[in-house]
């Protein structure tokens, strides 16, 4: 039968029992000859390829079970601000009102006092100590006013002052040392975190294609001669593309498990951690569809790189 | 645009009596759209053709030739004057800066890279210097050729074997044998046995005879000859002062000399 060539079949001299009527067939059975034809070499690029899709997979897996990224209420900066009276006394509208107006405030929430006290009594530090010493002492009506998430400390120093001005207030408990202090590390940890992602992001991205160049070991001779000889361009591809498609299928498989073993062994710890600081974090591990998503798309990703070096050896 | 019907591999006859003979006609039958001979218009034509590589000066300026079915034309020039940038626009290997190349009537600029590739398995193509893959045998690279055509395992086997012996080269003595066990001139045979495997309507060769003795070249030549008698295209180029250009023996009576000369043609 005079079928589809295949070409990379390792023919050899007469009687030779491979079959030159396949081509996907053999297309896959060269790939995988190449692929698996160097353990070591394999090993190597597939456990180096793994490392950098687990970290990137890491990345990801964390800002998704973080998100919506948003500054936890105690590093957002915030006042108590006293009414010099009570219900009924002054206007309270009227004081809510004015320090909404102020600049860098985000809202001013009434907190009425039997509201207070009932929030005083949830914190259990306050109970054990005896929480009912303060019922005698009547509370005042306050406002819990918060301010806009990153406002530079300067901003808000000078918001307390103008709202200390307002008529009826007679306090504003404010510190502003501690926003001061937490508003630098932010900053600092957000100027690392970019100075660190940037060469990370190069690294990933030159030793990712350091990987795929060995992945997909194009022969070059081979794809000369055969282009020469008038071979389907497609059909020169395939085994580029099988190769490149399984070799990074093999790696996100284990860089998926290299991710498993890492979210079981610090997921606990990040939990407390994220319980304690009030920040956002999805218990949840991810569905085992993800996994089997992220390795189709990694297989996807091998098959395109295979693809297009195989193009530029048939241009060369 | 015409479709370019892919070669059948509807051989059946005897490759060992005439090896010239079973290599050369067929390719007459197998082909038509290269072959139709009832068709006048020339084969091959280059209508202004340039080349060009980046700011350098043009590597080909405005070729205006034609070359007609069978005829067998001899690209002779100096050391860079472009003949082999010639032949690989010719083959469709790399697309003209200007101007259009047409085989058949057909633009090859214009021509999906598949078409284009299944043109080319019409065609034999010999590059100039080592083309041969390493690491498989002199009749597995042969062979190779007539497998991208289409041909079976055992068929491509027999042309490689038959195209081999029509070059000279003994089958039995360095068909198994490894590319590299091969000494220059015969590697050179085995990449022409190569080019001739699929029974093409045209030949583009580039460089043929520089690492041939006189003997071997003249012979070689011969061969080519018959092809080109019997309608196939042949285009050799050579450089100016090569071996057997001086001499116009061996080359047959009807040769077209086409002389290149800084990109241009010189006639």
């Amino acid at each position: 039968m005079a079928g589809p060539y295949t070409y990379l079949a390792a023919a050899r001299w007469e009687g030779c029992p491979v079959s030159y009527t396949t081509s996907r067939l053999s297309a896959m059975s060269e790939a995988l000859r190449r692929t698996f034809g160097r353990p070591i070499e394999f090993g190597l690029v597939v456990a180096s390829s793994a490392t950098m899709l687990a970290s990137l997979a890491l990345v990801a897996l964390t800002l998704w079970r973080a998100l919506p990224l948003e500054q936890p209420p105690w590093m957002r900066p915030q006042a108590l601000v006293l009414a010099a009276g009570a219900q009924g006394e002054i206007d309270l509208a009227a004081v809510q009102s004015a320090l909404r107006r102020v600049a860098t405030v985000a809202s001013a929430d009434f907190l009425a006092r039997d509201a207070a006290l009932a929030e005083l009594a949830q914190r259990k530090s306050l109970s054990a100590i005896g929480l009912t010493d303060l019922r005698p002492n009547p509370l005042p009506d306050a406002f819990l006013v918060r301010f806009v998430a990153g406002a530079a400390p300067e901003a808000v120093e000078a918001a307390v002052a103008e709202m200390r001005k307002v008529k009826n207030v007679e306090s504003v408990e404010y510190q502003p040392e501690l926003y001061r202090r937490i508003s630098l590390l932010s900053q600092l940890a957000g100027r690392v975190g970019l100075l660190l992602a940037a060469p990370l992001a190069a690294a990933l991205v030159i030793g990712f294609s350091l990987a795929a160049s060995l992945w997909v070991h194009v022969d070059r001779d081979e794809v000369r001669v055969l282009n020469l000889l008038g071979a389907d361009p497609s059909v020169m591809r395939r085994p580029y593309v099988y190769a490149g498609a399984t070799s990074l299928l093999v790696a996100a498989a284990l860089a998926w498990w290299m991710v498993a073993a890492a979210s079981a062994w610090l997921d606990p710890m990040i939990g407390s951690a994220a319980q304690e600081y009030a920040l956002r974090w999805a218990a949840q591990a991810p569905p085992i569809w993800v996994g089997a998503l992220f390795c189709l798309g990694a297989a996807l990703l091998g098959a395109v790189l295979g693809s297009l070096a195989a193009r530029v050896a048939i241009r060369r | 645009m015409r479709t370019i019907r892919r070669p059948t591999s509807n051989f059946t006859g005897s490759y060992a009596a005439d090896p010239s003979a079973v290599l050369a006609p067929p390719s007459l039958r197998t082909e038509p759209y290269l072959s139709d001979s009832s068709v006048q218009a020339p084969l091959l034509t280059c209508e202004a053709v340039e080349k060009r590589y980046g700011e350098f000066r043009p590597a080909l300026m405005s070729l205006d030739f034609a070359i007609g079915r069978g005829e067998f034309v001899l690209v002779q020039g100096p050391a860079g004057c472009g003949k082999s940038v010639l032949l690989r626009l010719l083959a469709g290997l790399e697309a003209p800066s200007a101007g259009a190349i047409k085989i058949a009537g057909e633009d090859l600029a214009r021509m999906r890279p598949r078409a284009l590739a299944q043109l080319r398995r019409s065609m034999g193509i010999l590059p100039p210097g080592y083309s041969l893959l390493r690491g498989r045998s002199v009749v597995e690279n042969v062979a190779l050729a007539a497998w991208v055509a289409g041909s079976t395992l055992e068929e491509g086997m027999r042309r490689s074997r038959a195209a081999l012996e029509l070059v000279g080269l003994d089958v039995q003595r360095y068909g198994a044998a490894g590319c590299d066990e091969l000494a220059s001139g015969q590697q050179q045979c085995a990449a022409l046995a190569r080019a001739l495997v699929n029974r093409p309507a045209l030949l583009l060769l580039d460089d043929l005879l520089t690492p041939l003795d006189e003997a071997t070249g003249a012979r070689l030549i011969g061969v080519l000859d018959q092809f080109s008698a019997a309608g196939v295209t042949v285009v050799v180029a050579m450089r100016t002062g090569a071996a057997l250009t001086t001499s116009p023996a061996p080359w047959p009576a009807r040769t077209r000399i086409l002389r290149l000369l800084d990109g241009k043609v010189a006639q």
